[in-house]
């Protein structure tokens, strides 16, 4: 128990904190400049002085630690003087160009000195010049306001990790600057922006467009970019997004990644849809609502009776609500009796959570990723967890900054710094690795539970040594050793599992790994998600398999075999919600084919895709801010966002409901509110408790044992997750652009050696699919045989070079053996 | 009824008393101004339409803070800024509805560069409300029509300038001598 006297008054404390912490128990406001509650104390700007009793000199009430009997005092003559001359000494420098700067309003510093500061400053002298510098395309930096408090470059180093900044110069000349000079090399969060005191660092896209008090609303909302879903605010003025910024608290804290940052003017993009579409002689013809609606239901009875209903198959989309989803699904099982319901999530996040809650239990997957910086190690499988879901690979970074164990499996870019144990094996080779982790950690530990699948499979599982794997990895037994070494120690294990890795040939096998690993451990885990509501998608029971909370039914087709079908006649309409389906998945030709063949393709979209462009209708819908709604995010945490902007379309449930009414099937629903309080009333008969059958798919005896792997010298291509690269969202955003990378192709360095191939160099990938003109990037740490080209849309993407069969285990198709032909282009030949 | 009231409803005494007051006002100099023949001289302080100042070369003074839109009581005052083809400040409208002004003047006293100001003219009648949506345009116009010559240094020298010596910063920052300022 520690006892303080703070200005008068006594606070009682169970652990020293301090001052600053204590002062602000009791409701006494202490200033201060360079703290922030996401950084740790650092004790620089001296603003925060106060008088300790006994003690000579002022201390800073930031870094100072209260201790039992002090006598503190935060107002006294000399702690006020000593705040006035600290200001005073902050403006000698800092230039008064508060009505051009755009921080005026919300800056801490002209808040400071209006209340602590003296009237006028003493100082005559010149002010230091640094002219603004706009070379970079997304934040401004302007070294003149700065006052040196490092919060930026504390945030860049110790909270986000990209360690792009530092102060340059000394004493009155200290500035902050980027390593890379003018332009930052970075990963472009803006967590910088956010902790900026001042306005030494502002956000270029609504540079001098506004003012804090010109703002007309703020919507709590949440990030529609990936499977996180970081809360955030959303600030409107005359019905347009001014900007976004983080609501620190929730989800993600003070903390957002490029795209929550700068990606919300997507909505501005000049690919939106506004009014209803009819394919006609001549291409896509403005409709009204109800001749647009009125299509739809005239084709779906018409393919319904004719063909019956399990001919029309529903894409839905993880980008889409709870809502959406919910509604889509039923429609579709009830007004058009088919069970022919999956999404782009099906390809890869489905199968995973799918068979890992069959083997472990339903809700695996609901943690808190806030734990993970709290383990006692952390297991990272697949892709990089730092560009698929950027704020929880912060996570694994703060966990790597604390001295836990980081061991990797895949090759991870973002984790480069902060990986302590690197497994990176050839990709059909993953498999092996998963299983010598498995057959070792089998004979240390004892798991803790008791899942009689998991158990059988572990006793039938082949063992593999580490020499074993040694060969046929590449990786040496010592590391491996050390790998099992960390996760045997500890007790408590996160297991970040990106979902890529069962769209290899063995994904099933990968699975069970991963839910052996999962088991053995008794890890918590956590599924990387690339939409926003890949979680709530499964719940609401947009996938073939299962019903709103898991409940059996009929299996209806999986999006491939959907696409099949099409083609062979068997599927007669189909209705795509939400996604762009050219933009992923595999074999382009195949695609618009299926497309093609159908009698009835229908597209509900906020932006005119290409296959939106196909479709005989197209229905427009507000895109994220522009409709209430609710997203689940990887931690199955549902989160309603609200209707910021007035938008073009109708909501999503809203003309599912309106199609329905005219199939004679009644949904009547006014709000958004109104269907959730339907699924809320629906998913309380949610299934409990592992499904014994899913995991036994998985670990069928022939299974079990496993093919060598031989390096036959052929180069494999891989997707590819760049934290800047293209993805649907880049595409239309034009923030997002200016900092996207050009299509490129990550090489290894011996391969890049064996090829004659240089840093930036154009290069051409050819498969059987086709050919890519791409810029090399080379990458000390890819594997040989391998190469890595990001899934973009339009054609310059991976997916243009890939072929894919069907896994028949988790029916989702597999991308991997996509073997290419690497040339370069020799410089004469450019255009 | 007393014989007081009786007598006085009989002989019309109040109305002879006011036909006496009527008299005597016959003979008084009149007070009513024959406006708008006859226009009544603001006095020095007037708060009457706005305008926004212009430098000594002949641009707007205004540097787009926003700080008249953060004071105004009635928030008619609409400001919409940009960033320049030199990354400097752009104001891209200022709007003022003046029908929803209470020309109190708190703008004025805000405005750290003197831009935006309220004239002596008064006579702000009109047939649309259109007429009275002031835009920036307009302002500088009013500014050319209502502040001719040396009548807005006057003003700035006695009404709108800081009195106080404290409120005054160091040249080439808010505040300062308008004409110097960028």
């Amino acid at each position: 128990m520690i006892t303080v006297t703070i200005d008068g008054m006594q606070v009682v404390l169970q652990k020293p904190v301090t001052i600053l912490e204590a002062a602000r128990q009791l409701g006494i406001v202490i200033p201060t400049l360079c703290n922030h509650e996401s950084l740790e104390p650092y004790g620089g700007c001296r603003l925060c002085l106060v008088e300790i009793e006994k003690t000579p000199r002022l201390q800073t009430a930031c870094t100072q630690y209260v201790d039992d009997g002090m006598v503190i005092y935060t107002g006294s003559q000399a702690v006020i003087e000593a705040r006035r001359s600290v200001l005073e000494f902050l403006l000698i420098n800092h230039p008064l160009d508060c009505p051009v700067c755009d921080k005026a309003g919300q800056c801490e510093l002209q808040d400071a000195v209006a209340k602590y500061g003296a009237p006028a400053g003493r100082f005559i002298e010149d002010k230091r010049n640094v002219p603004e510098n706009f070379e970079d395309p997304l934040i401004v930096r302007n070294m003149q306001r700065c006052i040196s408090c490092a919060r930026c470059i504390r945030m860049c180093d110790g909270v986000q990790g990209a360690s792009a900044i530092c102060m340059v110069n000394r004493s009155g000349k200290t500035r902050v600057e980027p390593f890379s000079g003018g332009r930052f090399d970075c990963e472009y969060c803006g967590n910088c922006l956010t902790v900026c005191p001042v306005g030494a660092l502002l956000s270029k896209d609504n540079r001098h467009a506004y003012r804090p008090w010109m703002i007309d609303n703020t919507v709590t909302s949440v990030c529609p970019f990936c499977g996180v879903g970081c809360c955030l605010n959303i600030q409107i003025r005359d019905n347009a997004i001014v900007r976004v910024v983080p609501q620190g608290s929730g989800v993600g804290k003070s903390l957002l990644c490029n795209r929550g940052r700068f990606g919300c003017d997507v909505v501005k993009s000049s690919n939106r849809l506004t009014s209803p579409l009819i394919r006609t002689g001549e291409g896509l013809r403005n409709v009204t609502w109800d001749e647009a609606i009125g299509f739809v239901v005239e084709r779906l009875v018409g393919i319904k009776q004719r063909y019956g209903g399990t001919t029309i198959g529903g894409i839905a989309s993880g980008r889409c609500s709870n809502e959406d989803n919910y509604a889509f699904q039923k429609f579709f099982r009830s007004a058009l009796d088919s069970n022919n319901i999956d999404s782009a999530a099906g390809l890869s996040y489905g199968p995973v959570r799918r068979f890992l809650e069959g083997a472990i239990g339903r809700a695996c997957a609901a943690n808190d990723m806030e734990r993970i910086s709290r383990s006692r190690a952390v297991l990272v499988i697949g892709e990089d967890p730092t560009s698929v879901n950027p704020v929880l690979g912060l996570q694994i970074r703060a966990a790597s900054r604390k001295g836990i164990p980081v061991i990797t499996i895949g090759h991870m870019p973002g984790l480069r710094l902060y990986q302590a144990i690197k497994l990176t094996a050839r990709p059909s080779a993953e498999t092996i690795l998963l299983r010598a982790l498995v057959s070792a950690l089998k004979t240390s530990t004892e798991p803790a539970g008791s899942n009689s699948v998991l158990d059988d499979a572990l006793r039938s599982v082949r063992h593999v040594s580490l020499k074993e794997a040694e060969s046929m990895c590449g990786i040496s037994q010592r590391r491996l050793d050390e790998a099992i070494v960390a996760l045997v120690g500890a007790k408590d294990v996160s297991i970040i599992i990106g979902t890529h890795l069962v769209r290899r040939e063995d994904g099933h096998l990968n699975l069970l790994m991963i839910a052996c690993l999962a088991y053995l451990l008794q890890g918590r885990i956590f599924i990387m998600s690339e939409s926003p509501n890949d979680y709530g998608l499964f719940d609401m029971g947009c996938h073939p398999y299962a019903l709103l909370g898991a409940m059996p039914s009929r299996t209806g087709l999986g999006v491939m075999e959907m696409i099949d079908a099409a083609v062979s006649g068997g599927l007669k309409a189909l209705y795509v919600m939400g996604d762009d389906i050219f933009s992923v998945l595999p074999d382009k030709e195949h695609v618009k084919a299926a497309l093609s063949a159908l009698q009835l393709l229908v597209v509900q979209d906020s932006f005119l895709t290409e296959t939106a462009g196909m479709a005989d209708v197209v229905l427009p819908v507000p895109f994220w801010a522009e409709q209430e709604g609710s997203f689940t995010n990887l931690e199955s945490k549902t989160r309603q966002f609200g209707k910021a902007l007035q938008g073009p379309g109708k909501e999503g449930w809203r003309i599912i409901s309106e199609i329905s009414k005219g199939l004679g099937y009644y949904m009547n629903y006014n709000d958004a509110a109104q269907v959730r309080a339907e699924i809320e009333s629906t998913a309380s008969l949610q299934k409990v408790g592992a499904d014994d059958e899913r995991a036994r798919i998985l670990c069928a005896p022939s299974e079990l044992d496993y093919q060598p792997h031989e390096d036959d010298g052929k180069i494999v291509a891989l997707v590819d997750f760049p934290l800047l690269g293209q993805s649907p969202e880049y595409g239309c955003s034009p923030t997002l652009k200016l900092v996207t990378r050009e299509p490129y192709v990550r090489l290894g360095t011996t391969l890049a050696g064996h090829l004659s191939i240089e840093d930036g160099d154009e290069v051409s990938v050819s498969s059987d699919m086709g050919t890519l003109r791409l810029h090399a990037v080379i990458d000390a740490d890819l594997p040989g045989s391998t190469v890595m080209i990001p899934r973009s849309t339009g054609d310059k993407g991976i997916l243009t070079l890939m072929k894919w069969r069907m896994n028949q285990v988790t029916k989702c198709p597999v991308f991997d053996k996509t073997e290419v032909v690497i040339s370069k282009i020799p410089g004469n030949q450019e255009p | 009824m007393t014989t007081r009231e009786i007598i006085e409803r009989a002989f019309f005494l109040d109305i002879l008393r006011g036909l006496a007051l009527t008299l005597k006002m016959f003979f008084k100099r009149s007070v009513t101004r024959q406006y708008p023949d006859e226009k009544r001289p603001p006095e020095p302080g007037f708060r009457g339409l706005h305008a926004l100042a212009r430098k000594g070369d002949g641009t707007a003074r205004c540097v787009g803070c926003g700080l008249c839109v953060a004071v105004c009581p009635s928030q008619c005052i609409h400001l919409y800024t940009t960033d320049g083809p030199n990354h400097e400040k752009i104001v891209e409208r200022y709007e003022i509805e003046v029908l929803k002004c209470l020309f109190c003047s708190l703008c004025v006293e805000a405005c750290p560069f003197q831009a935006v100001v309220l004239t002596e003219q008064y006579e702000c009648a009109d047939f649309t409300k259109d007429a009275l949506y002031m835009t920036r345009d307009r302002l500088l116009t009013n500014w050319d029509n209502y502040m001719t010559e040396d009548k807005g240094k006057v003003y700035f020298d006695h009404f709108w300038k800081p009195k106080n010596s404290d409120f005054s910063s160091p040249d080439n920052q808010a505040g300062s001598d308008p004409e110097t300022v960028r």
